[in-house]
């Protein structure tokens, strides 16, 4: 007979979400991971405001990755309209995106992650036992808290980043301020790391595309190639190899990279950039003994630790240059119908904004697709791989293994819901390849999904 | 006042607010979130500094996005993050007001709708192609805060709420005090920071109108005030308009600016004024 099993509600995960399971004869029949959060349509609130109200706006998709959402709007208005920004600006863009990672990760790493690790329910309930941690984690967060504030003006939603250059500059002194906050979290990343790369993992490995930025220079955050394992591809055509659809039982879509399965974050970007990370980092990983690439997605915890101490590091150089910050002014620039497009690295992997501009300044068109959206395809199937394994044991242990390794991809489902693009009950909706919106599946790619999700037409 | 004005003015307590007892000595207190982003409830955990000691003084009951066990009953205090969007959020909402003896709506979402709510004053058009059919429980409904639906007994306003207000709410509950609210604009906080007038400078800055408590956050960072915090009680809106028209701003763009994180909370008076403007945005 056939077995159901409903996780509804998951906990310890930004956002809502339920899965559905169901097995036959140790079969997986059905498998659904749905987010079932309330659309909010960011795409279409966006539409018809103003290019410099993007960032504002659409920074309000997520608090967790509000800077990431700020700085995306940000470097796709830059790229419709050609501006350059300084180089004091990228690299306090840099550090604002850095303390959100850093903030981020220690988040999800002790929040969320560590207590299914550890047997408990919660970090609250850990805390007997694991003080020390949980304070480690704090201190993490509250150093990437600071440093988000003193260059983007508030913790969550940052105020000062603008198109062009910075509303307003962190004075001098303070930057050495931060380069020692990071120097006191540095024992707690190092830690971190080491705790993480000693968690077991159960044997599962789940190969498909690591997709990230890739520059070949250094360890990449903004604008740049993307890499897989198969080839290069350029941010400006990313509707020709991306395609989003979506199920009636998700309000967040799906996405396949050339019709396949592919996955992005933490673990994605150090299987393509691994020498990029520093040298401490590389020093972790080895004595660890993880090899990367590696397809183990409970390995993305660990490499959300790893780059806990790249950023760290990464922070105080950037901090040490910046002792001689200087106001600047914002960079000049006439807008004019144009279209703009930007892919950054965000905690949770790639989040691409596109903006096609009226010659009224106005937006005429926006596209967001978020990292969890990216995943959600590569975490069913995950799910549906994994299982017949977990089959054999009790439920228990069945239903935490699963929560586990839903977690491990940091899912945010605020983020990844009502970013839909066809609708699949009726007609398609009309095609622009010329503004590079994303385009559905083909007939064939969608027989290609439904083959894999074992369903048939 | 119309009846709307009194909806946004800063809520009446509820006549019974729970005190921690000899019996009782830890008072019973949630955090959920509904369609939002889930920034409000991370306010509560980046107080770093105190949260271990706020998670002592309080029985943090149910806080399903760090917690796996959750009591979803008997509560003294709730905080709701998000707003209502979906079928799910509504009956999620009447479920908890139920059970908790004070309801604080955490945040923007769930105290005029914010951004999200925005969707009531554009053009269907507008998002009409990201509309699908989806399945019971997750379809549509119209994007409203939580005081559309329930009664609310307090409110932390803000997008995000300042992270110490809800430290000091918390204290305050603790200490059997009832929390202030804040009705000064943000223009007092910001002169006492010492920051140069946007107004001035030309930028549509919502300051002078716009409920304070924030310590002009947005204004110390170089950015001008979008309102988030709602209006004050006695905000004179029609000299606000007629200043920033003065500025070169059309009523359009006031109008949609207003109504951007507040909208919802607008009193039917303030509507009127931006009749002018055309009324398709």
């Amino acid at each position: 007979m056939p077995q159901t099993i409903s996780l509804s509600h998951l906990t310890k995960i930004e956002g809502h979400a339920t899965l559905t399971l169901e097995v036959d004869a140790g079969k997986v029949k059905q498998c659904h991971l749905s987010s079932i959060e309330g659309s909010r349509y960011f795409e279409g609130i966006l539409k018809g405001r103003y290019y410099y109200e993007a960032s504002e706006l659409s920074s309000r998709i997520c608090g967790i990755c509000s800077c990431a959402h700020t700085l995306g709007a940000i470097h796709a208005v830059e790229n419709a309209f050609g501006v350059v920004p300084s180089k004091q600006t990228m690299q306090l863009r840099k550090l604002l995106a850095i303390g959100e990672r850093i903030r981020s990760h220690a988040t999800h790493l002790y929040f969320l992650a560590l207590p299914d690790y550890l047997g408990h329910e919660s970090v609250f309930s850990m805390l007997p036992k694991y003080k020390p941690q949980v304070k480690s984690a704090l201190r993490m967060m509250k150093a990437g808290n600071e440093i988000i504030r003193t260059v983007g003006g508030r913790d969550l939603h940052p105020v000062s980043a603008a198109i062009g250059g910075f509303l307003k500059f962190p004075p001098a002194e303070k930057m050495a301020y931060l380069q020692e906050q990071l120097k006191g979290i540095a024992p707690d990343v190092e830690a971190t790391a080491r705790l993480f790369g000693g968690l077991k993992n159960p044997d599962f490995e789940a190969p498909a595309d690591s997709f990230s930025l890739y520059n070949g220079v250094d360890y990449p955050m903004f604008s740049s190639n993307l890499k897989s394992e198969t080839r290069m591809f350029s941010p400006d055509d990313y509707a020709s190899y991306i395609a989003e659809y979506h199920e009636p039982y998700s309000t967040a879509n799906f996405v396949v990279k050339e019709g396949k399965t592919y996955f992005v974050g933490a673990l994605a970007r150090i299987n393509n950039n691994f020498r990029f990370l520093s040298p401490k980092a590389r020093a972790i990983a080895k004595d660890t003994g993880v090899l990367f690439p590696d397809y183990n997605p409970y390995v993305n915890n660990f490499a959300q630790a790893l780059e806990l101490v790249h950023y760290a590091d990464e922070a105080a150089g950037i901090c040490r240059q910046l002792k001689s910050i200087k106001p600047e002014p914002i960079v000049e620039f006439t807008p004019y119908e144009s279209r703009g497009i930007s892919a950054t690295e965000v905690p949770r992997g790639i989040l691409w904004h596109e903006y096609v501009i009226t010659a009224e300044g106005k937006i005429d068109f926006a596209n967001i697709v978020t990292p969890t959206a990216q995943n959600l395809r590569k975490m069913e199937e995950d799910i549906r791989a994994i299982l017949p394994s977990l089959l054999v044991g009790d439920d228990k242990t069945l239903v935490m293994q699963i929560e586990k390794l839903i977690r491990s991809y940091d899912p945010c489902f605020s983020c990844s819901t009502h970013f839909l693009k066809v609708k699949w009950v009726g007609k398609k909706r009309k095609q622009s390849p010329k503004r590079g919106s994303l385009r559905s599946l083909d007939k064939r790619e969608r027989a290609a999904v439904d083959k894999v999700l074992g369903r048939s037409q | 006042m119309t009846e709307q004005t009194q909806v946004h003015a800063a809520p009446a307590g509820p006549v019974f607010w729970p005190k921690p007892t000899d019996t009782n000595p830890k008072l019973r207190v949630g955090f959920f979130g509904l369609t939002g982003c889930a920034g409000c409830q991370l306010s509560v955990l980046f107080n770093e500094d105190e949260i271990l000691r706020l998670v002592e003084i309080i029985d943090v009951t149910a806080f399903p996005f760090v917690r796996e066990r959750n009591i979803e009953r008997d509560f003294d205090f709730l905080f709701v993050e998000g707003l209502v969007a979906s079928r799910n959020d509504l009956e999620t909402l009447q479920k908890l007001r139920e059970r908790t003896k004070v309801l604080v709506a955490l945040g923007a979402c769930a105290h005029t709708g914010c951004v999200p709510a925005y969707r009531n004053f554009t053009l269907k058009e507008n998002y009409e192609h990201l509309l699908y059919v989806k399945d019971r429980g997750i379809e549509d409904i119209n994007p409203s805060p939580v005081d559309d639906y329930v009664k609310i007994d307090h409110t932390i306003p803000g997008c995000p709420p300042d992270k110490r207000e809800i430290l000091s709410f918390i204290t305050d509950i603790v200490g059997g005090n009832k929390p202030k609210t804040f009705n000064n604009p943000v223009c007092i906080e910001c002169r006492r920071n010492n920051n140069a007038c946007l107004l001035e400078s030309g930028k549509p800055c919502l300051g002078p109108v716009t409920r304070g408590g924030c310590n002009a956050v947005c204004v110390n960072g170089g950015f001008e005030c979008w309102g988030c915090r709602g209006l004050t009680d006695d905000a004179n809106v029609p000299a606000m308009v007629k200043l920033l028209e003065e500025k070169g701003y059309s009523k359009e763009f006031i109008r949609d600016r207003m109504r951007m994180f507040a909208g919802l909370k607008m009193p039917a008076e303030v509507e009127i004024i931006f009749r002018a403007a055309n009324n398709k945005p």
